[in-house]
């Protein structure tokens, strides 16, 4: 049971990120309105990613990631997106800060994967899962994207309080 | 060397690119964010978004030619044409289904300017600003336009607009000569003594008299005033409005009433620029200033109840800030409209305005208490704002809404999208309606068609003899638009 929580949790984090992605897209352009202001909050986005990953390759000791933490943020950002109202007149001034957040903590997120015995077999597996699951979900009526944001962002939490209890007890076997 | 590329490789190097690329992307967040109009996917819409439709074609105004050949041939296969510009106007007035619409934003040079007549010539697609800024270096002026200058110069006459100056008249009255594609596609030069009377109906005639192609505006001297502020109650508007006419120093005037709840159509603040004897050839048009803060203030104002009282105080406390302060004639005639942009799904932001007689100003507030509540803050029909300004009587254009001296309550309102909620706003504008006809008052016509026809017929007696001419004038029909089929066809 350890071994599969260790295995499977960041294929968990890193194939719910990309399959949320396109309900992500659809909330992000609702809110943009334009296309300038879409293209900016994404640009936002990858410089904090960039941000996140220096943070961690500069980090020196790794063995405490507090990856529970950067879990359970991903989380709370999907979710505070979810109870968002779109009439929200400020909406563009609080989105901003929430892509930079969100950029910072994927990235570092994907800095650590990035480092890890499994990385190179959760890229192959995560691609064919989310084929699968996009096929799935072309089935599936969407009702509103938030739906979906705020059930991963529910998700992420749940692997960071897992990934809590597990902190202390295993630890991720590292490349040699 | 060594230590940039250590500081390059700290993260908090990048961390800082990215706080100050969030500061940028927050700083440029653009306020106009909606796109509306022509501009829309299939359905055209005006400024509200209101009233979309299904038009045939768009057709850019490039020269007259093209165009008195559109016209033309419209009258031969029987196609209806509208005429827009920014489509600042909220009732369908540029559009008419399935039908051509001309947009004459492209149509906008500066035809001439005459220092010594102070006139200028200019396309109808021109705006004000486009006016001001070739007019400004020879140190003149507008004599009346609207208080912004975002507008066209064809849309604005046919509204047959007004503004702040209370010394010229009527927009109408400052035009010296148009030249006009009449409906059945002929190209004519039109004065005031035309017997024909073509001015008569194309001022505020909502561009169903034909395309006016390019105008001779009179100009004036580019003054410089001083602003004067000042905060009254709103029954002694009247009393001072009649003294401040009979000044000659102010040349423009006008005045907000309170919307909210704490004094709610008690308190005003007016604004006057008096004469200083000097005129102004060198200041720069002032530019839009202050958008994003305004617009805070302004979304505030929008939640209602305590809030809305303390963007009255914020506003209270703005102005009496601009006392004694000098401005320009061409800056006192180019306020700031970007703040007002309003971007909320299922919600939407139209203008009314109603004028009543400047005599019957106290009494018809007194009565308007009893229609519109105070505090709106839980209601779904908002009221944002009230501007006052003032319309002198108009004995020249068919549909005139001053028939005599007549104060104009310009009405910032918010409703729902919803069927109830419209049905709610029609409702309290019809009774809003009838309490102004009772004050001997009317209602303008370029705004969203609350009203009924009967209200219509009252406001504008002169309706039939519009609808006659136009029958007279365009018996093919060719020039067509929504605010015709809904209240004149």
């Amino acid at each position: 049971m350890k071994f599969n929580s260790t295995r499977y949790l960041p294929l968990v984090v890193t194939v719910g990120q990309v399959v949320i992605f396109p309900y992500y897209i659809i909330w992000l352009k609702q809110v943009s309105l334009t296309f300038t202001l879409f293209a900016w909050f994404f640009a936002a986005f990858s410089f904090a990613a960039a941000w996140g990953y220096r943070i961690y390759q500069t980090k020196k000791n790794k063995e405490r990631s507090l990856l529970f933490m950067i879990f359970v943020g991903m989380g709370v950002v999907y979710i505070v997106i979810g109870f968002i109202k779109n009439s929200y007149e400020y909406l563009p001034y609080v989105v901003l800060p929430l892509q930079v957040i969100l950029g910072v903590l994927q990235g570092y997120f994907r800095a650590w994967h990035s480092e890890q015995d499994t990385y190179h077999l959760h890229a192959v597996h995560h691609y064919m899962i989310v084929g699968f699951m996009m096929i799935g979900f072309s089935f599936v009526k969407i009702i509103s994207p938030v739906v979906f944001i705020t059930i991963f962002g529910a998700l992420l939490c749940i692997c960071g309080v897992w990934e809590f209890f597990r902190i202390g007890k295993l630890s991720v076997p590292k490349k040699v | 060397m060594d230590s940039i590329t250590k500081l390059v490789k700290n993260p908090w190097f990048l961390g800082c690119l990215v706080i100050i690329f969030m500061a940028v992307v927050m700083w440029n967040i653009p306020i106009e964010k909606r796109k509306y109009g022509l501009s829309q996917g299939s359905l055209v819409t005006d400024y509200t978004g209101l009233l979309p439709e299904h038009i045939e074609r768009v057709v850019t105004a490039e020269n007259r030619n093209d165009l008195q050949r559109i016209v033309k041939q419209a009258n031969e296969n029987g196609q209806k044409i509208s005429i827009a510009g920014l489509q600042h106007s909220q009732g369908g007035h540029t559009y008419y289904k399935n039908g051509v619409v001309l947009d004459m934003r492209t149509f906008n040079r500066i035809l001439d300017i005459d220092e010594q007549e102070k006139t200028i010539r200019v396309e109808a697609g021109a705006t004000w600003e486009d006016v001001q800024e070739a007019i400004q270096p020879h140190g003149l002026a507008l004599k009346v336009t609207q208080s912004q200058s975002i507008f066209t110069i064809g849309g604005s006459l046919s509204v047959n607009a007004h503004g702040r100056d209370i010394r010229f008249g009527s927009m109408a009255e400052t035009v010296k000569e148009i030249t006009l594609l009449t409906p059945e596609g002929e190209i004519k030069k039109v004065n005031r003594d035309d017997s024909d009377e073509w001015m008569k109906y194309v001022f505020g005639g909502y561009g169903l008299f034909g395309v006016i192609l390019d105008v001779r505006l009179e100009l004036t001297d580019n003054d410089l005033y001083t602003i004067h502020t000042e905060k009254l109650k709103t029954n002694e508007y009247a009393s001072y409005f009649n003294r401040v006419l009979k000044q000659p120093d102010t040349a423009m005037h006008y005045a907000r009433v309170s919307v909210a709840p704490s004094s709610f159509l008690d308190e005003m603040v007016v604004i006057n620029y008096d004469h200083t004897e000097n005129t102004d050839h060198k200041s720069v048009l002032k530019k839009e200033e202050g958008v994003r803060i305004s617009k805070m203030a302004l979304d505030a104002g929008r939640k209602g109840g305590t809030l809305e009282n303390l963007f009255w105080a914020a506003q209270k406390r703005y102005i009496a800030s601009l006392n004694r302060k000098e401005i320009t004639r061409n800056n006192a005639m180019r306020s700031e409209s970007t703040f007002m942009e309003y971007t909320k799904p299922g919600r939407v932001e139209v203008l009314q305005e109603f004028f009543v007689p400047v005599d019957s100003y106290d009494e018809y507030l007194t009565d308007l208490k009893d229609i519109i509540p105070a505090n709106d803050k839980r209601h779904d029909f908002k009221v944002h704002n009230i501007t006052v300004r003032y319309a002198a009587k108009d004995n020249f254009t068919t549909l005139n809404y001053a028939k005599e001296d007549m104060l104009g309550l310009v009405v910032l309102i918010q409703h729902g999208l919803k069927e109830e909620d419209i049905t709610n706003a029609e409702s309290l504008i019809q009774s809003w309606t009838n309490l102004t006809l009772e004050h001997g008052g009317t209602y303008y016509l370029p705004y969203y068609r609350y009203q009924t026809k009967e209200q219509f017929k009252s406001s504008y007696p002169n309706w039939q003899d519009f609808q006659e001419e136009k029958l007279r004038k365009d018996p093919n029909h060719v020039f067509q638009n929504m605010f015709y089929e809904y209240y004149v066809k």
